[in-house]
């Protein structure tokens, strides 16, 4: 019998794991789908918010600014990437001016910890192609960039390591209460017993919470987002995240300078119903072109490599909702995580630990918060690349020209403690077809390496989910 | 009446067959033999390829060595799928010989060395 | 390493450069990515090339074979396996380099060649909407998956783009048993060669659809069908025209784009219509010693084309070893509202050398008969009539070099008449 089984192995449920691997629990995260951070984690703006617009006092505000100064330690222990960019609000007229004023006021509030007004010409020389129409800018200096599934990866790798278990492909389909202890059925008609039950399960959080609870406390509202990724090259173009000022529909279309030198444009915000379509379309395209022509000009649209939609799970609780359930005592909801979920994220985890579920027993003291260095490969000098060739000759062989991604980097992606065997699971943790040509040049020998390291036919390797091979069949067979 | 697009040139003119077997549209007389081969006996070069048991190249592309009746393509492709090349060839060489009887060889358009690895 | 010329890529393109640069007295090295030399010639299975270079009917590989001998015959030496990282320039170029073999390392050469070919145009890049499951893949890719490796990549499948690679997989997956459904074009015509119109599409009956495009792709984790819609001539979407299809694949097959991306340390003057560098009539771009040739400079309708001007571009290239470039001064050719791109882009009219300068260019759209004017300082220099203009052909005028006078730009006019 288990302590804990977490429900979904997003950004956030990887993170409550690697927080309660510092306790002696018996602990066990249930991924439906095929992968690590498929849903929202894989789908967002990858912003390290500085806690700006929350509303003073709630959970939001209050565990971004904490998930922000976290990040640092993330960081330092598991090696994860931090791009420290900064942003700038932008302000156009008088009236957005004052709503600049009220932005810093309720940022000192929600206790950010450096923020100041610039005026449009000290902010444009620090970032030139900022839109001309600026008069004033928030600079919020404590943003950061990060790469939100490698957050994930190295928060479940990291718990693993200190004892969780891990199971994929593994859906809930039913939650029982039954005497003691709960039920949870999963797809294989598998059950499995434990004492609490955590749902970090993201846009299904009121499906999950519904198989216990008659009355469940919120209901998600699905609200889609369509980007842009621009390919590395453009990178110079801009230093620092710029916004818009927030509206109710939510931070707006944004320019976000990526980790590896790409800019995200976007996101849009459409409410749906559906739970799982994460299909652009050519409104958002247009939309997005529209709205982000206010905070930057010349935008180098014609370097778009891809265009990619997610989910937000949206809630009508309109704070993150991290409770017991009130009727089955040992169920913890949290829901309605959508931004700043990624900020907040390390600090939802010792929030819903510390102040919420509250351990009675001590931590472990052989708890090892450190993950191995994981460093690209093209970051290296050209010493230490040679170093690494002598160690490896397989470093030699660039199988990404794109994004220069080596042999050695997709088989530690493949053997990894948290690898995968998918073509997608590799470019989510080597990159390997996230540049200009998509995958068009590299998938071919991504495809070989996978099926020569896992003993698989070609035709056996999937894209992403369990079903989903690339390749049809052999020709000229019997 | 047939409709047929010709493609001897870049005009590509619109050729008109009627019941007779008689052609219209064609501005030059090249168009006009190449209507009537195209309603008498259609014919075509296959390109494709053939499978090999060296798994450095699975696959040695081969071609007809001249046009074969176009109603025969499926049958000449299931044909050369049932093949497998076993041992080194050289460019040209005939990897089947007068294929479902038609005189007309596949031969390989490249050539395959067993011994590379 | 060292090298008087480095050839990058060992294609068709890199070949012929390589072959016409040899035995003049300089050394010449070529680097080529893949296992093995010939470029997208070995999986180009189909016939249709060599018609002008070899007078015979020869299929992609049987083109490169031809090469490859000519290569053996002069004793070029070749890197296989060696991906080009970087160039940087300072008095002579400094090519960093990888592979397994040698590791990270660098050769040094006074002239370089791009002969780097092209990369498909992608899903992202044209915002085709939808879902994104697997299932979506450019036609190249799905060609080399069937032709090199043996492996159908779907059954029902449905192909955007009538470019001549898309025809081209139409008819070779339905060869192999696969269904192919129809080809969408976003063009009121086909952009490939009519025969292959002819051969791919009408030999099998598979049905073309102009002036349509993709407007939907649904199918969470495996492609499940598509919807195309008819746009009218500003490409914009006609609604009520949905056609929709049951398919597990969909083959892209929107355009080539010249691969030029090596070049982190190199600020190369580029062309915003062919997507590449800008050159001169000896294919130098404006750095000194720096050539480019083949699909990498401009994307060509024939194989037996890119021969043609890779030759050129390695003439030039050893003329230039012979005696540098200093002090180019270049003119600009414009164009007119007919003429979608020029290569060359720029005339050196202090460094001629050669006896006509080629020029080649496309058209916008179909012209049925017209006359094409090469002019300087309103004066006609070169003309030529031509009949049948299409965009997806490339067209070609001479100019004799003597006929160039002055510094003042010239003009490429193509009128309708």
């Amino acid at each position: 019998m288990y302590d804990f089984i977490i429900i979904g192995a997003g950004i956030i449920g990887t993170n409550i794991a690697r927080e309660l691997s510092k306790y002696p629990f018996k602990t066990l995260v249930l991924e439906k789908e095929n992968d690590v951070a498929n849903h929202q984690t894989v789908a967002n703006s990858a912003i390290v918010h500085a806690g700006h617009d929350p509303i003073e006092g709630s959970l939001k505000a209050i565990l971004c600014v904490k998930g922000n100064a976290l990040y640092e330690e993330l960081e330092h222990e598991l090696s994860i990437p931090l791009l420290r960019t900064g942003a700038f609000v932008l302000a156009h007229n008088d009236e957005e001016e004052q709503m600049l004023r009220d932005l810093k006021v309720r940022a000192d509030h929600n206790g950010v910890p450096t923020s100041t007004i610039l005026d449009g010409h000290t902010a444009r020389k620090l970032e030139p192609n900022m839109s001309d129409s600026v008069t004033q800018v928030l600079s919020l200096p404590t943003t950061k960039v990060t790469y939100p599934w490698e957050v994930a990866f190295a928060c479940l790798e990291n718990a693993m390591k200190n004892g969780v278990e891990f199971r994929k492909n593994q859906e809930v389909t039913n939650i029982k209460w039954v005497k003691d202890r709960f039920v949870v059925e999963t797809n294989f008609k598998e059950t499995i017993e434990t004492k609490h039950v955590i749902s970090a399960s993201g846009i299904f959080s009121d499906q999950i919470a519904h198989m216990l609870e008659k009355d469940v406390p919120y209901t998600i509202k699905p609200r889609r987002g369509e980007y842009y990724v621009l390919d590395r090259r453009v990178k110079g173009y801009l230093e620092r995240v710029l916004y818009p000022l927030p509206t109710s529909k939510g931070k707006g279309v944004l320019l976000v300078p990526q980790v590896h030198g790409n800019i995200l444009v976007g996101p849009t915000s459409v409410d749906q119903l559906d739970k799982v379509r994460t299909t652009t379309t050519p409104d958002g395209m247009k939309q997005i072109k529209e709205d982000a022509a206010r905070l930057a000009k010349n935008i180098p649209f014609d370097k778009t490599i891809r265009t990619f939609a997610g989910i937000r799970a949206g809630s009508t609780y309109k704070d993150f909702f991290i409770q017991e359930s009130k009727e089955f005592k040992g169920f913890y909801h949290v829901a309605g995580i959508d931004s700043p979920g990624l900020t907040a994220a390390p600090a939802i985890a010792r929030y819903l630990v510390d102040e919420v579920i509250q351990p009675n027993v001590e931590k472990k003291e052989n708890f090892d918060p450190f993950r191995e260095e994981k460093i690209f490969f093209y970051t290296l000098s050209e010493d230490e690349q040679k170093k690494k060739i002598k160690e490896n000759p397989l470093y030699g062989n660039i199988v990404c020209k794109c994004e220069k991604i080596t042999e050695v980097e997709i088989m530690e992606a493949i053997h990894s403690p948290l690898g995968s065997d998918t073509i997608k699971g590799i470019k989510k943790r080597a990159r390997a077809g996230s540049g200009l040509c998509q995958g068009g040049y590299c998938e071919n020998t991504v495809l070989k390496i996978i099926a020569r390291e896992t003993g698989q036919s070609l035709d056996q390797i999937n894209y992403y989910g369990k079903d989903t091979p690339i390749l049809l069949k052999e020709t000229k067979v019997k | 009446m047939k409709e047929l697009i010709c493609i001897v040139c870049p005009v590509g003119c619109h050729l008109h067959v009627d019941d007779q077997k008689n052609i219209t549209g064609n501005q030059c007389p090249r168009g006009l033999k190449y209507g009537l081969e195209e309603i008498t006996h259609p014919s075509r070069i296959i390109t494709t390829t053939v499978k090999t048991s060296n798994p450095m190249m699975p696959r040695l592309p081969v071609k007809t060595s001249s046009p074969i009746p176009k109603e025969l393509m499926f049958e000449i492709m299931d044909r050369i799928g049932a093949e497998i090349v076993t041992k080194s060839v050289k460019m040209n060489e005939i990897i089947i010989e007068n294929i479902l009887d038609t005189k007309v060889d596949i031969i390989a358009t490249r050539s395959l060395n067993m011994l590379e690895s | 390493m060292k090298t008087h010329l480095l050839v990058i890529g060992g294609g068709a393109a890199g070949m012929a450069a390589a072959v016409s640069a040899a035995n003049k007295g300089f050394d010449v090295l070529v680097v080529e990515r893949d296992r093995e030399l010939g470029g997208i010639l070995n999986q180009c299975i189909h016939n249709g090339f060599g018609l002008k270079e070899f007078k015979e009917e020869l299929t992609g590989p049987e083109y490169a074979d031809r090469f490859m001998n000519q290569l053996n015959e002069h004793k070029i030496p070749y890197l296989l396996s060696t991906t080009v990282l970087d160039i940087v320039r300072k008095d002579h170029f400094t090519i960093k380099c990888s592979s397994v073999e040698k590791g990270l390392f660098e050769i040094e050469a006074n002239a370089v060649i791009l002969s780097t070919g092209c990369y498909e145009r992608t899903r992202g890049a044209i915002l085709l909407p939808g879902e994104r499951p697997k299932g979506i893949m450019t036609a190249g890719s799905a060609q080399r998956y069937l032709n090199k490796d043996g492996y159908l990549v779907g059954r029902n499948v449905f192909i955007l783009g009538s470019g001549d690679i898309g025809l081209i997989m139409a008819r070779r997956m339905t060869l192999e048993g696969a269904n192919v459904l129809g080809v969408a074009e976003i063009m009121p015509f086909s952009n490939g060669l009519t025969r292959n119109v002819v051969q791919c599409l009408h030999d099998f009956n598979i049905p073309l659809y102009l002036s349509h495009t993709v407007t939907d792709i649904r199918g969470k984790e495996r492609l499940e069908g598509i919807t195309i819609q008819e746009v009218n001539e500003k490409f914009q979407v006609i609604p009520n025209t949905e056609k929709s299809f049951e398919v597990d694949t969909l083959l892209l097959s929107v355009g080539l784009i010249p691969d030029v991306t090596l070049f982190d340390s190199l600020t190369l003057e580029i062309d915003p219509i062919t997507k590449s560098v800008v050159v001169d009539q000896n294919y130098e771009t404006n750095i000194p010693g720096l050539f480019a040739c083949g699909n990498s400079l401009h994307v060509h309708d024939l194989v037996d084309e890119v021969s043609n001007e890779s030759k050129k571009a390695g003439e030039a290239a050893v003329r230039y070893l012979m005696h540098d470039h200093k002090n180019k001064h270049t003119l600009i050719i414009e164009k007119n509202e007919n003429v979608r791109y020029v290569v060359p882009q720029t005339i050196a009219y202090n460094q001629l050398e050669v006896e006509h300068i080629e020029l080649s260019f496309r058209v916008t759209k179909k012209i049925s008969s017209a006359i094409i004017n090469v002019m300087q300082d309103g004066e006609i220099i070169q003309t030529k009539k031509a009949r049948y203009l299409v965009p997806a052909e490339m067209l070609r005028i001479a100019i004799p070099k003597d006929k160039i006078t002055g510094i003042s730009s010239l003009v490429l006019a193509v009128k309708e008449v």
